[in-house]
C-alpha cells in the first residue's frame, strides 16, 4: 500500500445517467463528446484508469445522485465495482460564526456526517463559515463561535469514524487574519485540517511554512496549483471573488502554477504523511485532460519524491 | 404571428449538463459575448430561466436571478443597459420551475422555498420589463415521488397547495404588470391537458404557456391544443423533440434523461419531429400576437443551435 492514495474532488457537472447502455447509438445522435461525459459508469472508469481510486463528492450533487442511484449505498457499490471508493464529502458550515445559528450549524454538520457514513466515507472537509463579503471582519467572539461549532461537529464526526478537516477558501470570513486563530481554538483530537494548497496560498499563507507548522493536524489535502498567491484584500473580500469576470483562473493543475509542490512532497516525506489526497480541478475547462495532466505530473515529478 | 414578438430562451446555455466545465458558463465574459452573438443571429429579445441556485454561492456572471444581476450590474436597469449595448432590446419573459426545492420529504420546505423564489422570479420579471412569467406548477413527478412515495394519495392536497400558491403569484404578477402563464411540462403532475383544471381555478388573467415538445411527448397534438384553447394562450414555446415516451420516462426522477435508453429528449428546433412550420402558420391564421419563444433546451452545441434556429426562422418568415 502506498503512503498516499489519490482521489478526485468531484467537479464534474451534474451527471444525468448511471450507465449508458446504448453508448454507440447515443453518440450518433449528435456526434459530439456529450456521451463521454454523461454517465457515472464512464466517469468512474476515467478515474480508475488514471489511478484515482477515491472520489470526494460535493453536497450540491446529492440532489441528482440520490434519485439517480436511490441511496448513498447504491452509489458506493456502483463506484466500488469500477475500482473507486467514496472517501468523503465537502461541507459548508454556513453562518457558524453566528451564536444564534449554533443549533442549525451543528444539526446540518451532523446530517452531513450521517450522509458521509452512508457513502462509506471517512473525511468531511468543512468550510467554517461563508464569504467575507457581507460577513467579515469577524470579531474574536465570532471566531470562537466558529471553533465551538467545529468542535461540536468534530466530536460527532469522530464518534462516527469520520475526520472533520477545516477547509478554508481564500474569500471566506475566516481569512488570513484569523485563520490560525480558528485552528488553534479547536480541539486537535476532534478537528483536523484539510490543506487546499491553492486556497491557502491565495489567502496569504506560505504553503510549506503552514504545513510544517500544522503537519500533525493534517487529515488530507486538496491538491491544486495556483499562479495567484497572496491576493490583496480587495480580491479576497470582494462580493463575487470566485468566478472572475474576465475568466481569470485561480486554480491550475499541479505543475502549471507557481506553488512549490515538490517542496511540499519533501515535507510530506519528512513528516511521513500517510492517507488520501484529493486532486481538485475547479476552474479547468476540461476535467479529463486535467486528470491526465495531473497523473503525469504526479508520476514524473511528485511521487518519485515521496509516495 | 408577430415576428417582433419572437425571442430566444437562454436555456440554450445549461451549466448543469453541457460540457464538463463548471466555470465558463458562469463567467460574465461568456454571457456578455453571448448577448452579442444572439444579436448577431438576429434576435433582439431573450427569455431568462430563473435559477435561484446561483444565489446560494454568491457568485457568477449568470443573469439567472435578481441577486446575480444586481451583483454584476447593480440593478435590472443596469443589466438592460448592458443588453442594449450588445443589441438586445428587451427581456421578453422569465421562466421558473421549482425542481431545485424538491429535495426531501418536507412539503412545507418545498412550498415555502419554491413560493419564495417564484415570488422573486415575478419581481425579477417586472424589474426587467418582461411581458410574462412562465411558471412550472409542479416539480418533476418522479423526483416528487422519490421523496414522497405516497404522492398519488397526496395529489389532491398537493394540487390545493399549488393552487393557493399560484393565486398569490397571480396577484403579484398582475399588480406588477406581468402576465402569469402556466407551463405544461411533460414531466409534471399537471402535464398535457391536466393543466386545464388548474388554470380554471385561477384568475382569468392567468394564461397557458404552450410548449410544443412537451405537449407532443405527453401525447397531445400541439396544433389541436392551440386550436382548442386559443383564447387562453399567453405564451408559446417552440420546442422540438423526436422522443416517444414508451416507458413512462415522465415519471422518473430525471425525466429529461431517460433511464436505460440515453437520448436527447429536446432537439434543437427544426431537427426533431414537431411540425413547427405548421404551428407557426396556425398561430398566424389565428392572428396570435403574444410572445413566441424559441428554446433549444438540452442542446449539445448552443452556438450551432442559435444558428439553426435562425435558419429555421428565416425559412418560416419567408
Amino acid at each position: 500500500m502506498p503512503n498516499i492514495r489519490y482521489a478526485n474532488m468531484c467537479h464534474w457537472k451534474a451527471i444525468p445517467y448511471r450507465q449508458i447502455d446504448n453508448f454507440r447509438e447515443f453518440y450518433y445522435e449528435d456526434k459530439t463528446n456529450s456521451a463521454y461525459y454523461s454517465d457515472w459508469d464512464t466517469i468512474l472508469k476515467y478515474q480508475s484508469a488514471l489511478g484515482f481510486h477515491g472520489i470526494e463528492i460535493a453536497p450540491w450533487d446529492l440532489a441528482d445522485i440520490l434519485p439517480l442511484f436511490g441511496s448513498p449505498e447504491n452509489f458506493t457499490a456502483f463506484a466500488k465495482d469500477r475500482g473507486v471508493e467514496v472517501i468523503g464529502m465537502f461541507h459548508g458550515a454556513h453562518a457558524s460564526h453566528a451564536a444564534d445559528h449554533f443549533d442549525e450549524a451543528v444539526r446540518s454538520g451532523r446530517e452531513a456526517v450521517d450522509t458521509i457514513v452512508r457513502f462509506g466515507g471517512q473525511y468531511m472537509n468543512t468550510c467554517p463559515t461563508q464569504n467575507y463579503c457581507g460577513t467579515g471582519p469577524l470579531s474574536r467572539e465570532q471566531v470562537q463561535q466558529c471553533a465551538k461549532v467545529m468542535n461540536e461537529i468534530g466530536r460527532y464526526a469522530t464518534d462516527h469514524g469520520v475526520k472533520l478537516g477545516l477547509h478554508n477558501e481564500f474569500f471566506c470570513a475566516i481569512n488570513i487574519e484569523n485563520h490560525r486563530e480558528l485552528i488553534e481554538s479547536t480541539d486537535p483530537k476532534l478537528v483536523h485540517y484539510c490543506i487546499d494548497t491553492a486556497q491557502i496560498a491565495i489567502m496569504g499563507e506560505d504553503l510549506l511554512t503552514f504545513y510544517n507548522d500544522y503537519h500533525d493536524r493534517i487529515s488530507t489535502f486538496h491538491l491544486k496549483d495556483t499562479g495567484s498567491a497572496r491576493q490583496p484584500d480587495s480580491v479576497r473580500y470582494a462580493r463575487d471573488p470566485e468566478i472572475a469576470d474576465d475568466g481569470t483562473r485561480w486554480f491550475w493543475e499541479p505543475g502549471l502554477g507557481e506553488l512549490d509542490l515538490a517542496g511540499l512532497y519533501r515535507l510530506l516525506k519528512q513528516h511521513a504523511f500517510k492517507g488520501w489526497m484529493s486532486i481538485e480541478y475547479d476552474g479547468s475547462p476540461d476535467l479529463l485532460a486535467s486528470m491526465a495532466l495531473t497523473r503525469y505530473h504526479l508520476d514524473s515529478v511528485l511521487r518519485p519524491i515521496y509516495d | 404571428m408577430n415576428s417582433d414578438q419572437i425571442s430566444i430562451s437562454l436555456d440554450l446555455i445549461n451549466r448543469h449538463y453541457q460540457e464538463p466545465n463548471r466555470n465558463r458558463f458562469e463567467s460574465r465574459y461568456f454571457w456578455e459575448e453571448l448577448y452579442s452573438l444572439i444579436s448577431a443571429s438576429g434576435f433582439r429579445a431573450i427569455e431568462i430561466p430563473y435559477e435561484p441556485v446561483w444565489q446560494f454561492g454568491g457568485r457568477s456572471g449568470v443573469p439567472m436571478n435578481r441577486y446575480c444581476v444586481e451583483t454584476k450590474y447593480e440593478s435590472a436597469d443596469g443589466y438592460r443597459a448592458a443588453l442594449a449595448e450588445r443589441g438586445i432590446d428587451r427581456v421578453a419573459g422569465v421562466m421558473f420551475d421549482p425542481n431545485l426545492f424538491m429535495r426531501n420529504d418536507n412539503l412545507d420546505f418545498f412550498f415555502g422555498a419554491s413560493g419564495h423564489f417564484a415570488g422573486e422570479a415575478v419581481a425579477h420579471a417586472a424589474a426587467l420589463g418582461a411581458d410574462y412569467i412562465a411558471i412550472s406548477p409542479s416539480p418533476y413527478y418522479g423526483r416528487a415521488a422519490h421523496y414522497h412515495p405516497d404522492l398519488e394519495a397526496k395529489s389532491a392536497g398537493f394540487t390545493e397547495r399549488v393552487t393557493d400558491a399560484l393565486r398569490g403569484l397571480a396577484d403579484k404578477a398582475a399588480s406588477s404588470g406581468v402576465t402569469l402563464v402556466l407551463r405544461n411540462d411533460y414531466w409534471s403532475l399537471f402535464r398535457g391537458e391536466r393543466i386545464l383544471p388548474l388554470l380554471d381555478a385561477l384568475p382569468a388573467g392567468v394564461k397557458l404557456d404552450v410548449d410544443t415538445a412537451s405537449l407532443t411527448i405527453a401525447g397531445v397534438d400541439p396544433a389541436a391544443f392551440i386550436a382548442a384553447h386559443k383564447s387562453r394562450i399567453g405564451c408559446v414555446h417552440l420546442t422540438d423533440t423526436s422522443f416517444v415516451d414508451t416507458n413512462e420516462t415522465w415519471k422518473t426522477p430525471n425525466p429529461e434523461f431517460p433511464e436505460h435508453r440515453a437520448t436527447q429528449v429536446f432537439r434543437d428546433p427544426g431537427t426533431g419531429g414537431v411540425d413547427i412550420p405548421g404551428i407557426v402558420a396556425l398561430l398566424g391564421r389565428q392572428a396570435y400576437d403574444g410572445p413566441v419563444v424559441f428554446s433549444a433546451r438540452q442542446t449539445r452545441d448552443p452556438f450551432r443551435a442559435l444558428l439553426r434556429i435562425r435558419t429555421l426562422l428565416d425559412q418560416l418568415l419567408n
